[in-house]
């Protein structure tokens, strides 16, 4: 009698998806779940990964070059460095030297496992880095014109 | 075994299953059936195909949702009308496997092969920033550009020439239901599971390079890539599908 409750407490078999059997018929229809979950998952941060990114890192109020001119300032500690767009072509992967090929700037704790230095970046923090540059060069550049 | 099996048509609500039915007086014939229910898969794989495609391109996924939405809800239309399509799940496994190896082969290819373009060294080198300094770390300045963290370019190297271009082609197998696909497809996954391990442990042993000055280090890596499990989700699947709807 117990085995007659077992069975009819399980789908039957015609009302399964193909090849999907009564035993794994649960698993099935949660992993169908998750793979809904990712699928949804993926497309979303997918399409907000550029957006968000650029917001967070100054866009508008900086334009692409910019960001990536102030990402490379950060990131080997040198404020006169720029990034350099159009790239010559061919360039790196294809025969000639990288962007950085040289650089002794940046700022890292060496060893076997080494620690870089660079400071942490929060919300449009490369505006205010930007602005703070351009206003110190503009009173610098001020000072020296002053008799 | 081929996919159109007349005996395993599903129970429907407009009434056409017991017209379907071997034997019945009004059924189709065998040819009919086959036709029928092979339109009917091709039309929500034109959904799903251009969905998935839309999808890869990552930046405008959102656009490609739809479609493949649209595909799913085909399919599922023509299976509740009793033809003999695709089950959802094996759609769903197969498009999201190709859509997981192309994602990750549109990033890593950027930065292996375009690692000078602007949209590269602004977005890939923010995004490096934000969660995983491998992409930010003296980036460029290998003899081959892009990332520079230890061990970064092998993986790309090796798993965009290997197990991704193997996945796509063995997530192509699958969809069309056959037996090297469903094998090919188990194969990939659990190469998966090789690729976790060693890349997340390469990442562990060179955390401060990665993680150190990052804006979301470590949970934040987590949640942004959690969503590419899709293969580790299909192996229970591979493994307890019943394979004899996978054909020779």
């Amino acid at each position: 009698m117990s085995t007659l409750t077992a069975a009819t407490d399980q789908p039957s078999e015609n009302d399964l998806p193909l090849g999907t059997t009564p035993l794994y018929a649960r698993m099935h229809k949660w992993l169908k779940r998750a793979l809904f979950v990712c699928l949804f998952g993926l497309v979303i941060e997918g399409s907000f990964t550029m957006p968000a990114l650029a917001v967070w890192y100054g866009w508008p109020t900086l334009s692409f070059t910019e960001i990536c001119s102030e990402l490379m300032k950060v990131r080997y500690s040198d404020d006169t460095l720029a990034c350099k767009f159009p790239y010559d072509m061919p360039g790196p992967p294809f025969g000639t030297a990288p962007e950085a090929a040289g650089q002794h700037t940046a700022k890292d704790k060496w060893g076997v496992q080494p620690v870089p230095q660079y400071p942490r970046l929060g919300f449009r923090e490369l505006v205010r880095i930007h602005d703070e540059r351009l206003a110190r060069q503009a009173a610098e550049q001020q000072a020296a014109q002053r008799p | 075994m081929n996919l159109p099996t007349l005996g395993l048509r599903r129970g429907n609500s407009t009434g056409k299953t017991a017209k379907l039915v071997p034997g019945a007086s009004e059924s189709l014939t065998y040819d009919e059936h086959h036709e029928e229910s092979r339109q009917a898969q091709r039309e929500a794989d034109r959904w799903l195909v251009t969905g998935t495609l839309l999808m890869g391109t990552m930046f405008i996924g959102f656009v490609g949702l739809p479609f493949f939405l649209r595909g799913v809800w085909l399919q599922r239309k023509a299976q509740k009308a009793g033809l003999s399509v695709r089950p959802i799940i094996v759609t769903l496994i197969g498009y999201l496997v190709i859509l997981d190896a192309a994602l990750n082969s549109l990033g890593w290819s950027l930065d292996l092969l375009a690692n000078h373009t602007l949209l590269n060294r602004t977005i890939i080198t923010a995004w490096g920033n934000m969660f995983d300094a491998g992409y930010f770390w003296h980036y460029n300045e290998l003899g081959i550009g892009g990332a520079g963290a230890p061990g970064e370019k092998s993986w790309e190297v090796a798993l965009i020439l290997t197990v991704f271009t193997m996945r796509i082609a063995a997530g192509i197998g699958f969809l069309q239901m056959k037996r090297w696909g469903h094998q090919w497809l188990i194969i990939t996954c659990w190469f998966g599971v090789v690729i976790w391990i060693g890349y997340t442990f390469n990442m562990t042993m060179y955390a401060d390079v990665r993680y150190a000055g990052v804006v979301f280090p470590v949970v934040g890596w987590w949640l942004y890539d959690i969503f590419y499990i899709t293969p580790f989700l299909a192996i229970p699947y591979l493994h307890s599908v019943n394979r004899e709807i996978f054909s020779d």
